[in-house]
């Protein structure tokens, strides 16, 4: 049994690493452990630039293309961009998983993502849905608060935002490219993102106290959230099944949902009561 | 930003909540060029983000207001009609474009959804907004999305304007017929809707297909297409009429999507309409067929066959009632029927059916396959074999499977 100890988060690199050799060592999936070392717990890695790297995000979380060896081997594209999805998840058992599916590619079905009926491409598949959604959710219901600059010349946002999984690398370039002009800095517990407008900079486990307490627009879009709603038409399901409790805590508008739905119904009575005018 | 401001968006935001279409469609891809010092946006490729969900489960992605809620005309469904008891209120040009941008620039949105009661004239109402429309884009270099509902009298050359800085414009057919027009809405014909479309689409076919001599592009034009809406309910149009309407728009005027919006009272209601909200169920069918006729290659005549009274089975959803209609051809074998067969069954959606195909390639689907791929199993079970199960025989005659398969609890209605 041979330990295999993973340090980063999310660990894509590494994994990459990792992987290789032991698939060239043929090391069978079932003779390894792979174990996860909180690596923010130590302080190996502090801040780690990466505006001079090509950084290709294209739906991979921070692994940059490594040197071919004459040990690669061909994998089919598609399966390394599930891999870097699914790394992304917070499953400890993702390590293990994607080096099985790698292994029987390698050794026993070149097609095996194809089987979509198989157990571990259905795990793997759902680790990808998560993440993706995870990631989708993020660069939507993220929210900015503006820092007042002295000069009041140069505006810079800030957001906090709590994702299930480690979606942070996945959506930098949609940030990047949405708000190119812009200042701006995406906190999450694990890392940060600070884009200055010419230059992306990651920061492991920065502080919430960068975030704002509020924002001098903020009480409009909760104005706007409170009055586009309408009572006539409650459906409070469709609501969580789109947007679950899980994300209220990133945004200011949902402190409004449990009045609104409590004031719904006395609101589109009183319509339907009120004798017409004319 | 003041607080009477706040009032006014508290007006104008609720006057626009009775819109149906709030998606913002696809316009294909759009960012800030590398030297564009000032771009603010982008256009993602797909339906635009849903930064939020309110509490009656819709999506919020644009910030949807009126310009204003005056309105010189009076249609009886409306609540911005002039004979209506609302408080009144109007944004300046500025106060759109600079929300637009603050929203924007805080993730809140993916643009802007304009429309607005008619003030002194329809040439003048839309003057203003194609000035905001303009201002995003020239002032701003704003490349999120723009939606104008434009005013269908308006002149011909201000709608042009208009899809030269919009995404998507959009002109509400709001009836299905002239007649019913004429009780609902007096002021609004039905053929000076139908040209303003239709001028609508030649412009936008035109940026499509045309290039000039030289081989450039003319300017771009509305690139999401137009859209329009349909309430559903306050009059008595049914589900065929309207329907055949939407069929019509979409072969006749190209149109992107036919939104249905059923009928909701509005406060300070007229007498002509109906005290009641329309039910939900029916919009939604309508919804579905809808989208049958679109992307599943059904004809009207098939989703209206055997309906009663030409409205559309509330029990069940228009494929399942047309599969109950059709029982002969069932059961349908998943591993070797052709795609469009896959289409009709209850149950396998568009996705699914693309699944299907891709994995027959390799095995041969069972009946723990299915139950692996979380499909409705229950629907499915009386139209389908597949390895290891057949329907047993006696499943596709039962008089009454379609109670079986009635989903009682399928929509909300608080
Ligand atoms: S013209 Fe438009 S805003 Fe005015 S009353 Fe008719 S529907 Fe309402």
């Amino acid at each position: 049994m041979k330990t295999i100890k993973i340090f980063q988060i999310p660990g894509t690199e590494e994994w990459r690493r990792e992987a290789r050799i032991a698939l060239h060592n043929n090391l069978h999936p079932n003779d390894i452990l792979w174990l996860v070392e909180d690596s923010t717990q130590s302080d190996l890695f502090d801040t780690l630039s990466i505006n001079k790297q090509e950084h290709s995000q294209n739906q991979s979380c921070n692994h940059r293309q490594e040197k071919r060896s004459h040990a690669s081997i061909a994998i089919p594209k598609s399966a390394i961009e599930l891999f870097n999805m699914a790394l992304c998840h917070k499953d400890p058992q993702r390590f293990s998983l994607c080096y099985r599916v790698l292994w029987r590619i390698v050794f026993e079905d070149r097609y095996l993502l194809q089987r979509k009926t198989d157990n571990d491409i259905i795990t793997l598949t759902a680790l990808v849905k998560a993440v993706r959604r995870d990631a989708y959710k993020m660069s939507a219901y993220l929210r900015f608060r503006k820092i007042d600059s002295p000069d009041n010349e140069t505006e810079r946002f800030v957001a906090w935002y709590e994702p299930e999984h480690y979606s942070l690398e996945l959506k930098l370039d949609f940030f990047k490219t949405r708000f190119k002009n812009m200042q701006w800095s995406i906190l999450t517990p694990y890392r940060a993102a600070h884009w200055d407008m010419t230059s992306m900079v990651l920061q492991d486990t920065p502080s919430r106290a960068q975030y704002p307490k509020e924002d001098e627009v903020e009480k409009y879009w909760l104005t706007y959230y409170a009055n586009i709603f309408n009572p006539a038409r409650p459906k409070k399901k469709a609501m969580l099944s789109s947007m679950p409790k899980k994300y209220w805590k990133n945004m200011p508008e949902t402190v409004l949902i449990e009045d609104l739905i409590r004031t719904a119904e006395s609101k589109s009575r009183k319509m339907i009561d009120n004798a017409a005018s004319d | 930003m003041t607080d009477k401001l706040a009032t006014k968006l508290e007006i104008l935001s609720d006057a626009a909540k009775y819109d149906a279409s709030c998606a913002s469609g696809t316009a294909g891809k759009r960012t800030a060029g590398k030297n564009d010092k000032k771009g603010i946006g982008s256009l993602t490729g797909g339906t635009g983000i849903c930064h939020s969900f309110t509490p009656d489960g819709r999506c919020v992605s644009l910030l949807k207001i009126l310009m204003t809620n005056y309105c010189i005309y009076d249609c009886h469904y409306c609540i911005n009609r002039i004979s209506s008891n609302v408080k009144r209120a109007r944004f300046t040009v500025q106060e759109v474009v600079d929300l637009t941008i603050n929203f924007y620039k805080r993730n809140y949105i993916e643009g802007l959804f304009l429309s607005s009661g008619i003030i002194h004239t329809p040439d003048y109402t839309m003057e203003s907004m194609v000035r905001i429309a303009k201002s995003l884009r020239q002032d701003h270099h704003f490349k999120g999305y723009i939606h104008l509902k434009t005013i269908p009298n308006a002149s011909p050359e201000l709608q042009t304007e208009a899809g030269l800085y919009a995404d998507r414009l959009s002109i509400n057919v709001e009836m299905p017929t002239q007649k019913s027009l004429n009780t609902y809405a007096p002021e609004k014909e039905l053929g000076e809707i139908h040209n303003a479309m239709g001028r609508l689409k030649n412009k936008i076919t035109e940026h499509k297909y045309d290039k000039t001599y030289s081989g450039r592009r003319p300017p771009r034009f509305a690139p999401g297409g137009q859209s329009t809406q349909m309430i559903i309910g306050a009059d008595a149009s049914d589900d065929k009429t309207i329907l055949t309407s939407s069929v019509d728009l979409y072969n006749h005027k190209k149109l992107r999507r036919v939104y249905y919006s059923a009928f909701s009272p509005i406060p300070d209601a007229s007498q002509v309409l109906p005290l009641k909200p329309a039910p939900l169920v029916r919009e939604h069918r309508l919804y579905q067929a809808d989208w049958l006729l679109r992307f599943y290659d059904f004809k009207l005549d098939e989703i209206l066959q055997g309906t009663k009274d030409n409205m559309l089975d509330m029990d069940h959803d228009p494929k399942l009632a047309w599969a109950l209609r059709n029982r002969d051809i069932f059961p349908i074998d998943l591993n070797r029927a052709e795609k469009h067969l896959l289409l009709r069954v209850p149950g396998l959606g568009a996705q699914t059916v693309r699944k299907i195909l891709s994995i027959r390639r390799h095995t041969n689907l069972s009946w723990e396959d299915l139950a692996k791929m979380r499909l409705p199993l229950n629907k499915l079970k009386p139209f389908i074999t597949v390895s290891n199960y057949r329907p047993p025989l006696y499943l596709l005659d039962k008089n009454n499977l379609g109670d079986m398969l009635k989903k009682p609890e399928q929509i909300e209605l608080f």
